[in-house]
């Protein structure tokens, strides 16, 4: 590879001149064993003595004002230790995404706001303490529906009602614009308009989040749940006024995140406080009602699209108005006011588009975000409305799409560059032979036979779809760094700052500085999930971890490796640069008979002063673009007397750099899909439009795919160079799920001739639409 | 408030166990607070995510719905109870090889279903397995891996009873 490239601060490595041996293998991940065999301890599997207990109490209404709130009762109460509110913690910030929230308001602004923290000796006494707290509320008619709260006055901004963020994005319309769209809409033959709906989505990671903070007097240490450990320690030492030093975090297992977990939230800032009056350990767990009244979901969106074509299928304009309920969302890195929006810019090859995404706070609890926060409402809205077209014109979905191949980026994702036209290469992009491969896969030359074959009530159909998404992270602080230490006793240590979210992270990193050290992995021994002994990392969300803590543990390692090669080459009679080393063996390149065991060379390692390896990752350039890509196809079929979908099988191939773990990759395709499966025909969250609270906050109404509904999956990894990364690792992986609901939509239309504007599509929708379709005939 | 507490005796992963609980624990606390049997796991209290399943005298309950005291006199297999003399059951070394797991939160009560499906059901077929895990939530997408995980340790199982019988 030409590692000039690589994103690294100082010296660049030298490439390895031999075959890989360890890096695109799929092998099994390291952490199995403990998981399969229930030893893995996630933060709520802790146990401590002297543990107190927490609970909170939650306002029931999306707006009200506390007008009065009485704590006597609760702490009479045996048994109760400490209880937290607004009115003994005034002034004090907690933060999401590093916008400072107040940890108790007056205001609340979404439906489970945390009113008071309590700590108890056990959980009934904690339980009872929140039942014994008197409150009441002004209820306040809350804000809900976009469209109406965006044609009406906005509410006072009194000092009290703090919406984090809002005077910045509230109702302010974010445009991308290119060209003349009147002059492209002239222009085209046919022009298709529509408005789409896409509902709220929530994490549903089977482990609730669940916490323990410990205080001695001097320094913190919180077992938390959550995507990354630096980010919480910085912010809890932040909004508990502490030394950063005096923080530590710590999340060996992780039990799912997709977002949800990006940060700590709110209730480890609690049991810190907690723990921090009453001198002991103090655990804190969410219910699994509690999960899905405060999770940060994802926003629902009102989409309008209207595109434009020529006879022979080339797009001439595309215009869209993207509205987006962002509930109490905090400020701009939760918002990301282009981000629905970039994507259609950037996927499609046209001259002439207005492109306006507007943010409306409301009452809807609060947003964050969940695997590909912004690809699904938008690619689902823009790849169901591309096939329209391309029925328009009487092309094949798959031609359009080549057809109107994008060969360059035309927004950026930098702030500061955003707004401006661009013409930006990709530092790599394989989508079209991913749509090649996932159509392929799929049969897509007997799409119209296999249509045709079911004439009884099931019909069968044939769709795809294929995305864009931002790639390699490049988020502040942007920087991440890695430690290899290797000790004469023949211990190698992988030092990284990182959580392992369930992507397998621990795996891949020992399998990069394996490789680079030329040892096997088992002999590396990760240290990870854990503030102390590590440096900065970057949480694991954005799909950025492999692009950015990759590069600086391929740096680490080499540097380590090229050291041991210097202790080496006297015993070895040469120079230290006519060395190479792989499986656990240092030896001469030109004769690699003359050999050492690693374990010899360790010998001479200084004890007082082990060799170290170290790495820092360099920011993202301007230019090239880094971008992940894919596509996938489905086959389902329609029950047009239930209206029951089946999906009898997927095909998905998707565009990472290349594959660190292909078995990991792989797993990672099918681990989106399921979720992609769920927000195109079950999930979404329900709630009262009078009073705005949620009416399924559980697993028996909010309804995620099961065993019986994920269909099997053929995914490929389209691979290809990206000198940027470690060995060409781009990362991809929490993406994988945006192209899944427009291929099943497509599919859908494609067996029963109905296109479906609003998701999820449910059995419900589909009678209703056939029944239509009927009686307009 | 406090409940008088009651005496119980069952066995747990081949071991006899007596302990006094109080009657309202359910048997998903009583293992993992009293037993430290941490690998069950509480994803919602209410038996709708599968994550706390056990096996109770050969069939997939969910602990967090039932009361210890109910478990009284029976036969309860965790996900710690697996593996024998440290050697993994062959559904736990598929699930690893075929990477039916990723967070492994969901992982136990997984296992667990699928061993009582495995104990009344040597040669299960696709759907099978499909309807043994349907009241198992995963949400990061493991089933298609679980699936063929499942069919290539029943395989392993099967074989290895053949085999045993030759032997006889």
């Amino acid at each position: 590879m030409n590692d000039k490239k690589l994103l690294v601060k100082g010296t660049v490595p030298p490439p390895l001149e031999r075959e890989l041996s360890i890096v695109g293998k799929p092998i099994d991940r390291l952490d199995g064993p403990e998981k399969a065999t229930g030893k893995a301890r996630y933060s709520g599997d802790l146990k401590f003595t002297g543990l107190l207990y927490g609970k909170i109490l939650h306002c029931p209404h999306p707006r009200a004002r506390i007008l009065r709130l009485d704590t006597s009762r609760a702490e009479a109460l045996p048994g109760v230790k400490a209880i937290l509110t607004k009115d003994n913690t005034a002034g004090w910030s907690t933060y999401w995404y590093e916008i400072p929230e107040p940890a108790f308001a007056e205001v609340l602004t979404h439906e489970g706001q945390e009113v008071a923290a309590i700590a108890a000796e056990d959980v009934p006494a904690a339980q009872k303490a929140a039942e014994l707290i008197e409150v009441e509320y002004e209820v306040l008619t809350p804000m809900i529906d976009p469209e109406q709260v965006l044609s009406s006055p906005p509410p006072p901004l009194v000092a009290d009602e703090v919406y984090p963020g809002r005077e910045l994005y509230d109702r302010k319309p974010f445009v991308l614009q290119r060209g003349d769209t009147t002059k492209g809409f002239e222009e085209a033959d046919v022009i298709i308009e529509d408005t789409y709906l896409t509902p709220t989505q929530y994490h549903s990671t089977i482990q609730t989040r669940a916490c323990i903070a410990s205080w001695d007097g001097q320094c913190l240490t919180i077992w938390d749940a959550a995507q990354g450990v630096w980010n919480s320690k910085l912010a809890f030492a932040k909004s508990l006024d502490l030394d950063a030093d005096n923080v530590r975090v710590i999340i060996e297992y992780l039990g799912g995140g997709f977002g949800s977990k990006g940060w700590s939230q709110r209730i480890s800032y609690y049991a810190a406080k907690l723990s921090m009056l009453t001198g002991k350990p103090v655990r804190m767990e969410r219910t699994r009602s509690e999960e899905f009244l405060l999770h940060p979901h994802r926003y629902e969106c009102k989409i309008q699209l209207k595109i434009g074509a020529r006879k022979n299928g080339k797009i001439t304009a595309i215009y869209e108005r993207a509205l987006l309920n962002v509930g109490t969302a905090v400020g701009k890195p939760n918002y990301n006011p282009n981000r629905i929006i970039w994507q259609t810019s950037n996927l499609y090859d046209c001259d002439n588009t207005y492109l306006v995404q507007i943010g409306v706070f409301t009452n809807l609890q609060t947003i964050g975000p969940l695997r590909a926060p912004f690809n699904m409402p938008s690619i689902y809205c823009l790849e169901t409305h591309i096939d329209r077209v391309a029925e328009a014109v009487g092309m094949d979905p798959l031609d359009f799409r080549l057809k109107n191949y994008k060969t360059h980026a035309s927004t950026h994702m930098k702030p500061e560059l955003m707004e401006q036209v661009m013409k930006i290469p990709w530092s790599n992009k394989q989508l079209d032979k991913c749509m090649q491969q996932a159509t392929q896969s799929i049969g897509w030359e007997n799409r119209e036979a296999i249509r045709r074959s079911s004439d009884g009530p099931k019909k069968r159909g044939i769709g795809m779809a294929s995305f864009i998404a931002h790639q390699a992270g490049g988020k502040l602080p942007n920087k991440a760094f890695a430690d290899v230490d290797i000790h004469p006793d023949g211990a190698i240590h992988l030092r990284i700052g990182v959580v392992d979210i369930g992507a397998g992270q621990k795996t891949i990193f020992a399998m990069i500085a394996a490789e680079q050290l030329g040892v096997r992995v088992e002999d590396i021994h990760v240290i990870y999930g854990d503030t102390e002994g590590t440096r900065y990392g970057p949480a694991c969300h954005s799909s950025r971890v492999t692009a950015e803590m990759g590069p600086p543990v391929l740096q680490a390692a080499a540097e380590a490796r090229q050291k041991l090669f210097a202790l080496a080459a006297p015993i070895l009679g040469v120079d230290g640069t006519r060395l190479e080393s792989n499986d656990g063996k240092i030896y001469v390149k030109s004769d690699p008979e003359k050999s050492l065991s690693f374990a010899e060379v360790c010998k001479h390692i200084d004890p007082e002063n082990p060799v170290h390896g170290s790495g820092s990752r360099d920011s993202n350039p301007d230019s090239p673009l880094f971008s992940s890509f894919g596509a996938q196809a489905a086959e389902v079929e329609v029950d047009t007397e239930t209206g029951e979908v089946t999906i009898i099988r997927m095909t998905a191939a998707h565009d990472f750099g290349r594959a660190i773990n292909p078995k990991l990759c792989i797993s990672q395709i099918i681990g989106g899909i399921e979720i992609g499966v769920g927000y195109a025909l079950s999930e979404e969250g329900v709630y009262d439009a009078k009073s705005g609270k949620m009416l399924n906050p559980n697993f028996h109404q909010y309804r995620l795919p099961t065993s019986m509904d994920m269909p099997p999956i053929e995914a490929y990894l389209i691979e290809s160079r990206d000198p940027y990364f470690a060995f060409d690792a781009r990362g991809g992986a929490e993406v994988t799920n945006a192209p899944t609901p427009a291929a099943i939509a497509n599919a859908i239309h494609h067996a029963i001739g109905i296109w479906f504007n609003e998701l999820p599509i449910t059995p419900d929708k589909i009678l209703e639409a056939i029944r239509a379709k009927k009686a307009e005939r | 408030m406090i409940s008088e507490r009651k005496r119980l005796t069952l066995t747990v992963n081949g071991k006899n166990v007596t302990a006094e609980v109080d009657p309202r624990m359910t048997l998903a606390e009583f293992l993992r607070e009293e037993l430290d049997l941490i690998g069950t796991k509480v994803g919602c209290n209410r038996g709708e995510c599968g994550s706390c399943t056990v096996v109770l005298n050969g069939r997939a309950v969910y602990s967090c719905s039932m009361l210890a005291v109910e478990a009284g006199g029976k036969n309860v297999l965790t996900v710690e109870g697996l593996a024998e003399n440290g050697e993994l059951h062959p559904l736990q070394e598929a699930f690893i090889e075929h990477d039916a797991l990723q967070c492994g939160y969901c992982t136990p009560g997984m296992l667990m279903s699928l061993t009582a499906l495995l104990m009344e059901n040597t040669q299960p077929t696709e759907e099978d397995i499909r309807t043994a895990v349907a009241g198992n939530a995963c949400r990061c997408g493991c089933f298609p891996n679980i699936i063929r995980a499942t069919m290539a340790a029943a395989r392993k199982l099967h074989d290895n009873s053949e085999q045993a019988k030759h032997e006889r």
